[in-house]
């Protein structure tokens, strides 16, 4: 009953947000350089084409009025029309997003799989060689743009090892793009690699924070091998700290995919963002903001849900 | 003795630091047989828990050990090097990570099945997010091959034995949904669920209320009587040792300076140490069974009255502070929790008023009161004869700067980053217009008052001792003169000698300076000796108020009654009776 109560509740907060965050996307679509008529008409127009513009699109009604209209459009799904493919936003993003989701998703998967494990040990391993190898390797990682590393990761495995092919699998379905999963690989390991330094930092420092607590102690008084304890108790408490992080993490990652998906020519929402910011295709830019804005919400959303699972004490509100 | 437990030889630890070498413990041999308790006490910093803690091989990678340890029989600590004499223990000092590795598997057997161990904090003692039931589940399956289910029983049985109501449902309880004195239970459970030889008890009470404390105590011995189990108690409690042991080993700096049975060493201490330390523990003036009235308030004036100010007693005039039906309620709706409930509290120019009571019987809440903190849900406050509802701004601020306020931790209460002469000077910052120079002559005035050092102004805090930290905090209480003292818990977190120490200086200071002290402890045996007036909390309601030397010898409510009889006295004899005395009424009334 709790928990319903407590989802309610949150979903609402989320949805507040979502609500909020409407309201800065509009404000900045009116905050552009001469308004959304000089962004779209160019330079050139004349006063007289950007009047009847502003009257056709209703830009000449009053701000809260055409607020209320945009909100009105956006909960009918209408994110407006880009201007250079002249399509629908929505379904630029409907067709792009879930490849981007394929693409982030496994990113994390990855970066998760390796960084957990890899902060434990280096926790457990703590000022020995190992420790010192991996921390200065997620250094550098951290230290390296994503550009960078791609081209190196392009360099070495698709140009001189020729194990994996440089371009991302093409076409305009999901379907069409897991069909290639060897062109998956390096976008993926790509956008992977910062999340491993991030979040094997984050791991390292909780399992050593919670490798000093008294309840190691009082297993290891119970008799509980060092990695029984590591596994039932302290891989546990370690955990939560790094799940709220991952909330968070969401636009990083999307912002992540934006660079991988140019590089890779990935055709996801990253790679419509770039080219729509060249081309100042202002309702595509706007529609993918929202889109990553909800992403992060839910994102954070579902961090604390699954917090609320490991951790009983969230529940009750103590910790 | 034929046959021992636990057997420490020679034992010396070192722990290596960024700093340097820090001998812990040096050449400390003692012996556990069945059946027996060995108190082990000290002050902090004497090394009695990283003997408790070798003797389980449970030290920190940082540490050096020599010496020999055994357990059963089986040696803990140069277990590899063996009889081969001082070269061979210094080498297998320095390949310390060989030579662990070999025993680990050999430690783990014996940790929780022969030797086991209940640790002071019971807050953190447990794994937060493991159900306590499954921590149980865990010790027993570690040792023997029961089956899951089996091993629930067992631990649903263990839960019972250690008094944890309605077991079966508590197993499946997380360890913050139980109280500090249930979780403590639950440790002790999961020390005794494979039936150890020996029970190391590192501060098993500390963090406990003293009628848990009893009822902790209680359990032990009565496990380890039903079982023959050795217990080391390690403590600084001399009343938890009357109460508890058979034997003493007095640790000082690091060695054993003097070890007897428990009667010698308490009664008739031998070394100067021992007898300096017993000085300094404060001792609950007690009606003796039967004892009539005035028997026992002859017994209380014929103490050397050190810290007490009968120069308090009878002053009348406006009270400095008081509390009129003052309630508090914290949170709303269902959730609300009434921490203080109609609560009246007066205290007058130059006298002190002890608050006593439990953990969570609201006196920390009511002193926040009197300082204005905390905000009374209903009823007054008045400061200095001023409504504390009615003042705002500056005329609020000028109240508060006629309160002084001394925390519990000496180690939080002071910032990290500031000198001690900062730390003093801070009130006269906010307060006065003063000169750089007339800050610091008063700032040397009033370290001269708490009998600091000046030299130590420059220092930062964490430069001085625990009691030192605590003078502070007092210099910086007084620097403005207050008219009212509020003291929360002052020395809970200093050592006998040093408490004793501290509380003198605050005596000597409220004669001079006639002062009102509003002092919060949970400590009866401190209270009595420096409180001219006791009020006792229980639930947020005041139980009973009145006189200390009345009140607290001869209290009018059972509850007060069960409060004193619960604390242990530092002498053997008395606390036998006291006990058979206290059981006798616990076991009428159940």
């Amino acid at each position: 009953m709790a928990t319903l109560w407590y989802l309610v509740r949150r979903v609402a907060q989320a949805v507040l947000v979502i609500f909020l965050v409407t309201i800065v996307v509009f404000a900045l679509l009116h905050a552009l350089p001469g308004g959304p008529a000089r962004g779209i008409l160019g330079a050139q127009a004349t006063a007289q084409q950007i009047a009847t513009f502003n009257h056709e699109q209703g830009l000449d009604k009053p701000v809260v009025a055409q607020y209320f209209y945009y909100l009105r459009t956006l909960l009918h799904g209408d994110l407006g029309t880009s201007y250079t493919l002249n399509e629908p936003v929505s379904t630029l993003i409907v067709q792009r997003l879930p490849k981007t989701l394929v693409l982030t998703v496994l990113s994390a998967i990855l970066g998760l799989l390796l960084a957990i494990p890899l902060g434990m040990w280096q926790a457990v391993r703590r000022n020995k060689p190992f420790d010192y190898a991996i921390t200065t390797l997620s250094f550098v990682a951290y230290a390296t743009p994503v550009y960078f590393f791609g081209l190196i990761l392009v360099l070495v495995f698709s140009q001189a090892l020729r194990w994996f092919p440089s371009q991302a699998p093409q076409g305009d379905t999901l379907g069409q793009v897991l069909a290639n999963p060897a062109g998956l690989v390096l976008p993926v390991v790509a956008g992977a690699a910062s999340m491993v330094a991030v979040f094997s930092r984050y791991m390292r420092s909780a399992t050593l924070e919670n490798l000093a607590e008294d309840y190691v102690r009082t297993a290891k008084a119970g008799g509980a091998r060092q990695r029984a304890i590591l596994w039932r108790h302290v891989f546990r408490n370690s955990l939560t700290p790094v799940i709220a992080m991952l909330g968070y993490y969401v636009p990083v990652l999307f912002g992540g995919a934006l660079v991988v998906e140019q590089l890779f020519n990935y055709p996801g929402m990253g790679l419509l963002f770039w080219s729509a910011a060249q081309s100042s295709d202002y309702p595509v830019l706007l529609g993918c903001v929202l889109v990553i804005s909800v992403a992060t919400v839910i994102g954070t959303l579902l961090a604390d849900i699954v917090q609320r699972v490991i951790d009983p004490r969230v529940v009750a509100g103590k910790s | 003795m034929t046959k021992t437990i636990l057997d420490v030889e020679e034992l010396g630890v070192t722990f290596r630091t960024e700093t340097g070498e820090v001998p812990a413990v040096r050449g400390v041999s003692l012996t556990v047989a069945p059946g027996e308790t060995l108190a082990l006490v000290g002050e902090s910093g004497s090394g009695k828990s990283t003997v408790a803690l070798a003797a389980m091989g449970l030290l920190s990678g940082n540490a050096r050990i020599t010496g020999r340890v055994a357990i059963d029989g089986t040696d803990i600590v140069g277990s590899t090097t063996g009889k081969s004499g001082a070269a061979g223990k210094a080498g297998a000092a320095g390949s310390s990570g060989a030579a662990g590795k070999a025993g680990a598997v050999e430690l783990s057997r014996l940790r929780g099945r022969t030797a086991s161990m209940v640790f002071q904090e019971p807050a953190t003692a447990l794994d937060p997010l493991t159900r306590v039931g499954a921590q149980i589940v865990e010790v027993i399956r570690n040792h023997r091959p029961v089956s899951k289910a089996a091993a629930r029983q067992e631990a649903v049985e263990l839960l019972r034995r250690v008094g944890i109501p309605d077991p079966a449902r508590r197993a499946a309880a997380y360890p913050f949904q139980l109280s500090g004195g249930q979780r403590q239970r639950v440790v002790i459970a999961m020390a005794i669920a494979n039936d150890p030889s020996l029970l190391i008890a590192d501060e098993p009470t500390t963090a406990l209320d003293v009628t848990v404390q009893a009822e902790i105590l209680d359990l032990l011995r009565e496990l380890a009587a039903d079982a023959g189990t050795g217990v080391l108690l390690v403590t600084h409690n001399m009343g938890v040792v009357a109460d508890f042991a058979d034997r003493v080993a007095v640790m000082l700096s690091g060695e054993i300076v003097e070890t007897g049975p428990v009667e010698q060493v308490l009664l008739r201490p031998r070394h100067e140490y021992t007898q300096r330390l017993l000085a300094a523990v404060p001792r609950l003036a007690v009606a003796e069974p039967g004892e009539s009235a005035a028997q026992a308030s002859t017994t209380v004036s014929a103490r050397p009255s050190a810290g007490v100010t009968p120069a308090a007693e009878g002053s009348a005039g406006e009270p400095v502070v008081r509390l009129r039906d003052v309630s508090v309620v914290f949170g709303r709706g269902g959730r609300a929790v009434r921490a203080l409930d109609q609560v009246s509290i007066e205290v007058r120019a130059g006298e002190t008023v002890g608050l006593v009571g439990e953990s969570g019987s609201g006196k920390s809440t009511a002193a926040r009161v009197a300082l204005g903190l905390i905000a009374p849900s209903a009823g007054a406050v008045s400061l200095f004869g001023a409504d504390l509802r009615r003042t705002r701004g500056r005329s609020r601020r000028r109240l508060r700067a006629g309160i002084g306020v001394v925390l519990q931790d000496p180690v939080a209460s002071l910032d990290a980053r500031m000198s001690v002469a900062e730390c003093v000077a801070e009130p006269l910052r906010v307060h006065r217009s003063m000169s750089a120079r007339q800050r610091r002559s008063r700032v040397e005035e009033v370290l001269d008052r708490v009998r600091l050092p000046r030299a130590l102004a420059d220092r930062a805090p964490r430069e001085l001792s625990g009691g030192q930290r605590q003078r502070v905090s007092l210099a910086r209480a007084l620097v403005l003169d207050p008219r009212l003292l509020v003291a929360d818990e002052p020395t809970s977190a200093l050592d006998v000698s040093v408490q004793q120490a501290v509380l003198e200086v605050i005596a000597e200071l409220q004669a001079d300076l006639g002062f009102a002290c509003l002092f919060v402890s949970h400590d009866l045996a401190v209270v009595q000796r420096f409180a001219a007036r006791v009020v006792v909390l229980r639930a947020g309601r005041i139980e009973e108020q009145g006189r200390t030397d009345a009140t607290l010898l001869h209290p009018e409510t059972d509850y007060t009654r069960r409060l004193l009889a619960a604390v242990p006295v530092p002498d053997p004899a008395v606390q036998r009776r006291r006990r058979a005395a206290r059981q006798a009424v616990a076991g009428a009334g159940a």
